[in-house]
């Protein structure tokens, strides 16, 4: 018999010691297990199953041992950033990004963060570029972005939820741009923002993301003015959007009011709400 | 739970003791000394050598990794679900976890029908699509460094041999699930109903089952990276046929663990503290081999 086990004669007192150790290293592990769970456990859920009370308690104990809330949302996000680098290892700047034809294209949902902004922003529209070569900045509108060669592309959108759709976009790359208007020395991402976004009640809440320089000029980065052949509507971004299909769906920012290049990581909207600041798919 | 040293390396004694030799089941109590006669094994036991340390411990860490893994999981698919069906007239569902917490919470006392219901008692909450995948991400890094844990103990304590497909297999399971279907009706009937002779570690219902967990292992963590990574790692994407068809598999093969799990310990249970403990310490005294 191939796997027929191994039968052996052992003391009897080291067979006992030996149990004994491997089953208080059990139980030992078994706490730890149910300790460290317990600590990197979100508040709400811990209130729910120990109840304010004890949760409280518990978290007054862990927190003299040093243990606190803060140190363990510092550990998750570590371990955020460990996915995040393990991305960018994996990332590969010559690789495009699969392509379809306009028959896979699939109904794109409107996932504004917030409440769609009514179309009157449109008139008065403009793209302010900063941190640029010249020194200056610079204001666009929407007939400057008419010269540049326009170019469509069929990608697909996959959101941070879990869905994705297929969608045509045109509009002009994003390198196009950055030759148009070249970056001052050093700086080594775009910094991008929607003024125009608003929160669920309907106020003012700027939308901001940034991806590194090196993604902006990938050749499938699009600022696109158009959605399946079609002007952008308001619930999709006009008349600009960010359409990057190698980063997740909320990176692809609607209604782009300013570019700013710049050298150190800007602040993420999303980052500053627990999720990656990365974002590569 | 184990480290440094396995029971494993303990030398083979090259005695051939006869297993059915009751002296082999419980071996006389060190103070009865037989005199004239020198027992070579006074005051040793013989075992069977079981699990190699490492397949101990990495079966072990499974129990909270795959907790943290399948908590925050069901977070990060409350934010979209894959598994839909037309809107419900009454409830708006057209989600069938949602749909089972307002069936679950029907019958709970106190509790009204929430379609979160579920999300909020077996996942790391509702509205937590960033924690979940906070927590997803640091249990992953675990649950591949687990497996590869796994995998080592299996070479080095040569388990692997108990979970290689053998030729004899079907006819064995088939014998299996006959015992298995027989033994409630059996008992009431009060007729004798014998367990199929097997010689190996596992029956060959068992042998599949934890052969399955490995390959069940690898197609989580391969679906999940095909998800995760569409764009980077898009040859893995398309071995699931599409971004939603690598969805599709990383749930089933959930759902099979969370199956898996109740058979798994039925049979712990019906097999005794023996079967137990040898997964803590390694050995088991039962000599005849597998139950």
């Amino acid at each position: 018999m191939s796997d027929e086990l191994p039968q052996v004669w052992i003391d009897e007192t080291k067979l006992r010691k030996r149990s004994r150790r491997d089953f208080l290293l059990f139980g030992a592990g078994t706490l730890a297990a149910m300790a460290g769970l317990w600590w990197i456990a979100p508040v709400s859920s811990k209130k729910r199953v120990l109840g304010e009370h004890t949760t409280d308690f518990l978290d007054t104990v862990a927190a003299r041992t040093g243990l606190s809330n803060d140190r363990s949302e510092r550990f998750l996000n570590r371990a955020l950033t460990f996915d995040d680098d393990i991305a960018e290892a994996l990332y590969s700047p010559n690789r495009t990004v699969r392509t379809y034809s306009k028959r896979d294209i699939t109904p794109l949902r409107n996932n504004y963060e917030g409440r769609t902004p009514s179309p009157a922003y449109l008139e008065t529209w403009t793209l302010t570029l900063a941190g640029l070569a010249s020194g200056s900045d610079v204001i666009l509108r929407q007939p400057d972005l008419a010269r540049f060669a326009q170019h469509e592309q069929v990608t697909r959108l996959c959101c941070v939820e879990g869905w994705s759709a297929i969608a045509g976009w045109s509009g002009i790359r994003f390198s196009d741009l950055l030759r148009a208007y070249p970056p001052a020395n050093g700086a080594k991402w775009a910094a991008m923002e929607s003024s125009v976004n608003l929160d669920g009640r309907g106020n003012p809440d700027p939308y901001y993301v940034s991806i590194d320089l090196p993604t902006a000029h990938h050749p499938q980065a699009l600022l696109a003015t158009h959605l399946n052949g079609h002007p952008l509507g308001t619930d999709h971004g006009a008349p600009l959007r960010l359409v990057v299909p190698m980063k997740l769906g909320l990176k692809n920012i609607k209604a782009i009011t300013k570019i700013g290049y710049v050298a150190e990581e800007p602040r993420d909207f999303w980052g500053e709400r627990g999720y990656s600041k990365y974002d590569g798919l | 739970m184990d480290s440094e040293e396995p029971v494993v390396d303990v030398p083979v004694v090259a005695e051939e003791v006869p297993a059915a030799e009751p002296i082999a089941e419980e071996p006389p109590p060190a103070e009865v000394v037989v005199e004239e006669v020198v027992d070579p094994h006074a005051g040793q036991r013989l075992v069977v050598v079981k699990h190699h340390a490492l397949v101990r411990l990495s079966h072990w860490l499974n129990v909270p990794i795959l907790f943290g893994m399948i908590v925050s999981g069901l977070s990060i698919y409350w934010a979209s679900p894959v598994f839909l069906h037309k809107p419900d007239p009454v409830t708006h569902s057209r989600d069938y976890l949602a749909d089972l917490g307002i069936a679950i919470a029907r019958h709970v006392p106190g509790a009204t029908a929430d379609p979160f219901w579920f999300y909020n008692h077996f996942g790391l909450g509702v509205f937590n699509l960033a924690g979940g995948l906070r927590w997803h991400w640091l249990f992953v890094y675990l649950f591949i460094a687990n497996g590869i844990l796994y995998l080592l103990g299996l070479i080095l304590g040569r388990g692997y041999r108990a979970l290689l497909p053998r030729r004899s297999m079907l006819g064995e399971s088939l014998a299996m699930v006959r015992y298995y279907a027989g033994v409630v009706p059996m008992k009431i009937a009060r007729r004798p109903w014998p367990h199929p002779t097997i010689t190996t570690k596992y029956n060959a219902l068992q042998r599949g089952a934890y052969a399955s967990m490995p390959i069940a292992g690898a197609l989580a963590i391969a679906s999940g990276w095909a998800m995760h990574k569409p764009v980077q790692l898009w040859w893995l994407e398309r071995m699931f046929g599409s971004y939603d068809g690598a969805r599709i598999v990383h749930f089933i093969v959930m759902i099979y663990f969370v199956l898996f799990l109740i058979p798994h310990l039925i049979l712990v249970l019906v097999d005794g503290w023996d079967t137990m403990r040898s997964m803590i310490v390694g050995w088991s005294t039962r000599l005849g081999g597998a139950e």
